[in-house]
């Protein structure tokens, strides 16, 4: 079976004022279905340009200059803007690190739920809703009906962060990429998001890309791993085979960060 | 410079402007307030290539003799207010508290008091030379530096480098001195550029009412209320002295807009 | 013993629209002692919202507690400014963004008249060496070093007049794991080197793990466990203790 997303020799420049910056020189990546996949890497080396290029939502200096996108089959980057719309949240969602600069803080959470449901799903109003709160439900918030009718700065960054999990869901993706989605939580909050990200892949059936510097969650959570350094895929394989036997120095040296202290 | 055309042609208008005020025993074709026997109201020609006023006297002259004191003007001006403007804005943001509710109250009550007949008033009291225009025009436009200054010191101030530096032990002075004023200065820049073209323009409305410069000392300003009374027939005196005006605040103003793009 | 907090509590008024009175008020800090013994490091632990960030502030005096005293003796702490320094969590934003690093190195260094003037170039220098830069970096600002560049330059500008105490107040958390690993490695070197007392707060336990000799666990403003690195992560007493070991296996 061919995989869900595959990535052939992705490169992307920075076009600025006075010189060309590669950020991507030549990334090849295959996520298949209901697989957790890390990107692993520290910043700047290109994780989430690469992720941004999928769906082409990179931001304005930044050109794709050469490469393959396949979405199940289609070349995202040969497709027209038009038809990514309903790619973008419908078959590819993004979670962020600081999901509160991502939600709109004049709209309470059960408003942005209720208008990804409805665009992405095309249910009535109070259909939408509905599926709103069973969302929230479904992304382990206790009292989903509160949440539902607050602001995200009344919210705690935990809350707002599985908020934005609910949001991503709501347009049944098959592929949710999370860009260091724990990385400015608490330890026992981040364990929990962590959880659930596990669980919801299992009992909704999507596949998750999950960018990080900490291998830690690398080996919780993910079957493969990628490490990039400096805008190229230096190394993949199985989670295990990489801890065992890292081929790469910079692998050894996010491991050796890791043993001693990515974990206790 | 060269990305930056706004800024470019702003230097170069004010500063050949400046450098006309600055040379202008050298550069003016006669003495500003001598008297041509051959003719009055003569228009322009190639001994007096801007024509005469009612008096006789060279027209090119006395714009270049009044470029000094409208020049003067502005900046003094602006520098009166900007200083003030630094001082109070500051103390307010840095002390808060009764210092800021204090200070700003007195800045919305004189901000209630068009700023026009404020000067109207003080001038009625005062005599109206040019140090006291230059004064009384900076006494009372502190307020719009104040303002911003306030603005952003009250932001900067939260930020962890001026912790740190109070860590370090530095004091209130060292510290508004030092860091929050050279990091605040910057709109507050960008506001004096277009504050000298206000001042400028002020000089000149005050001068036409009589209430300004007053002659024989050539400013643009009393110029034009000279040529109000021979409009109809000669209008080189009208359209020199409005064109100086114009080009020059137009000057300022190009400047302040490419500030505006170098500081972001 | 260097340092002795006793009973520090601090309250924070809760922002009550424009005119409602301001009469609830969040404890930051509830009655928290401790002891810190000199040439040793104390981590702290919690979470966000445990009080730990506000601890740091009311020891270095960057905010006055309510009530409760900090006692430093003085034969370690005489002149508390020069000799308490703290470290932030995020480098982006701890140092001026209109000054040169030399000139950030300058700082301390004429606020304590440590050195005439014309030997400050060269003290600078050596500051920047020991944390692992060199000369370079003088004449530059702020914006192009990296998070893990800029957290040595703060360290270095910490260093610069001689302090005793310093507390570090997450100062690896916003940086890449394997920065985060070397940066800590220096906080030893220089703590051996320069026999410095740290109080070092993080949310990362094996982060305190490395680095503390005494932990003191902290959660809503209060103090819920304090005791000898080792037998914290080996016989953790309190509940909460427990459960934050168990999210972070």
């Amino acid at each position: 079976m061919s995989p869900l997303l595959e990535v052939k020799g992705l490169k992307v420049d920075f076009h600025l004022e006075n010189r060309i910056v590669h950020a991507v020189e030549g990334v090849d990546l295959q996520v298949r279905r209901n697989e957790t996949v890390v990107l692993a890497g520290e910043s700047g080396s290109g994780k989430t340009i690469t992720t941004l290029a999928l769906t082409r939502i990179l931001p304005a200096p930044a050109r794709i200059v050469a490469g393959q996108v396949l979405l199940e089959g289609r070349d995202m980057l040969a497709l027209e803007e038009k038809k990514l719309y309903s790619i973008r949240g419908g078959v590819i969602a993004y979670i962020f690190q600081e999901p509160a600069s991502f939600l709109n803080p004049v709209l309470t959470i059960g408003e942005q739920i209720v208008e990804a449901v409805i665009w992405h799903q095309r249910l009535g109003r109070q259909e939408a809703q509905d599926q709103g709160r069973e969302l929230l439900r479904q992304v382990r918030i206790a009292e989903a009906d509160r949440v539902f009718n607050s602001f995200p700065h009344q919210l705690s960054g935990g809350m707002n962060q599985r908020a934005f999990i609910a949001m991503a869901l709501a347009c049944k993706p098959s592929l949710l990429i999370a860009d260091e989605p724990t990385t400015s939580l608490d330890v026992t909050i981040e364990a929990e998001i962590l959880k659930l990200l596990t669980e919801l892949k299992e009992k909704v059936g999507f596949s998750l890309l999950f960018i990080t510097h900490n291998l830690a969650i690398a080996r919780k959570i993910s079957q493969r791993i990628y490490v990039m350094y400096r805008g190229r895929v230096v190394e993949n394989g199985l989670t295990e085979d990489i801890f065992k036997d890292p081929k790469h120095f910079h692998t050894r040296e996010l491991i050796a960060a890791y043993h001693k202290i990515g974990k206790l | 410079m060269k990305d930056n055309p706004y800024l470019f042609w702003g230097l170069a208008i004010i500063l050949m402007l400046s450098a006309t005020a600055l040379f202008a025993p050298l550069i003016s074709p006669f003495d500003p307030s001598s008297i041509d026997s051959q003719g009055l109201l003569m228009a322009p020609c190639a001994r007096h290539p801007l024509g005469t006023d009612g008096l006789g006297r060279d027209l090119l002259s006395r714009m270049i003799y009044g470029a000094r004191i409208s020049l003067s003007v502005g900046i003094i001006a602006v520098g009166i207010s900007i200083l003030l403007g630094l001082i109070l804005g500051s103390c307010a943001g840095f002390y808060g508290r009764i210092a800021d509710a204090l200070i700003m109250r007195f800045a919305d009550i004189m901000l209630c008091f068009p700023t026009f007949f404020l000067i109207l008033a003080v001038i009625a009291v005062v005599e109206p030379s040019i140090y006291n225009i230059m004064i009384v025009i900076g006494l009372t436009s502190w307020m719009g530096p104040a303002r911003l200054i306030r603005g952003e010191i009250l932001s900067l101030k939260e930020r962890e480098f001026i912790q740190a530096e109070r860590a370090l032990g530095a004091s209130d002075a060292r510290i508004i001195i030092r860091h929050l004023v050279p990091n605040a200065v910057g709109p507050v820049l960008v506001n004096a550029t277009l504050g000298i073209a206000g001042a400028i323009l002020l000089e000149s409305s005050l001068s036409f009412l009589g209430l300004g410069v007053q002659p024989p000392v050539p400013s643009w300003g009393n110029i034009l209320i000279e040529s109000k009374s021979t409009l109809g027939i000669a209008w080189w005196i009208t359209v020199f002295p409005g064109l100086a005006i114009l080009i020059t605040i137009l000057g300022f103003n190009f400047i302040a807009e490419g500030l505006k793009k170098i500081i972001g | 013993m260097i340092l002795e907090a006793v009973d520090i509590s601090k309250k924070f008024p809760v922002e009550k629209g424009m005119f409602g009175p301001a009469s609830a008020r969040t404890v930051a800090l509830d009655r928290v002692n401790f002891r810190l013994m000199e040439f040793t490091t104390l981590g702290i632990v919690g979470e966000s919202g445990s009080g730990k960030t506000t601890l740091a502030r009311v020891l270095l005096g960057l905010i006055p507690a309510d009530s409760g005293t900090i006692r430093f003796n003085d034969a370690f702490i005489s002149d508390f400014r020069k000799d308490v320094q703290i470290i932030f969590q995020n480098p982006y934003n701890s140092l001026d963004p209109k000054m040169r690093i030399k000139d950030a190195l300058y700082e301390p260094l004429i606020i304590h008249s440590v050195c005439p003037r014309r030997e400050m170039r060269g003290k600078a220098s050596e500051l920047l060496r020991i944390v692992g830069l060199d000369d370079a970096a003088m004449e530059r600002y702020p914006s192009q070093f990296s998070g893990g560049q800029r957290q040595r330059i703060c360290i270095a500008r910490a260093l610069a007049c001689g302090p005793k105490l310093l507390v570090l107040d997450e100062p690896i958390s916003s940086l890449d794991l394997t920065i985060q690993a070397k940066l800590l490695d220096l906080f030893v070197e220089l703590k051996e080197k320069f026999r410095l007392t740290y109080i070092f707060i993080s949310h990362n336990l094996s982060v305190i793990r490395h680095i503390a000799d005494t932990v003191l666990v902290m959660k809503h403003g209060r103090v819920v466990e304090h005791a000898a690195a080792h037998d914290l992560f080996e016989r953790p007493a309190a509940e909460y203790t427990r459960q934050l070991l168990e999210a972070a296996r």
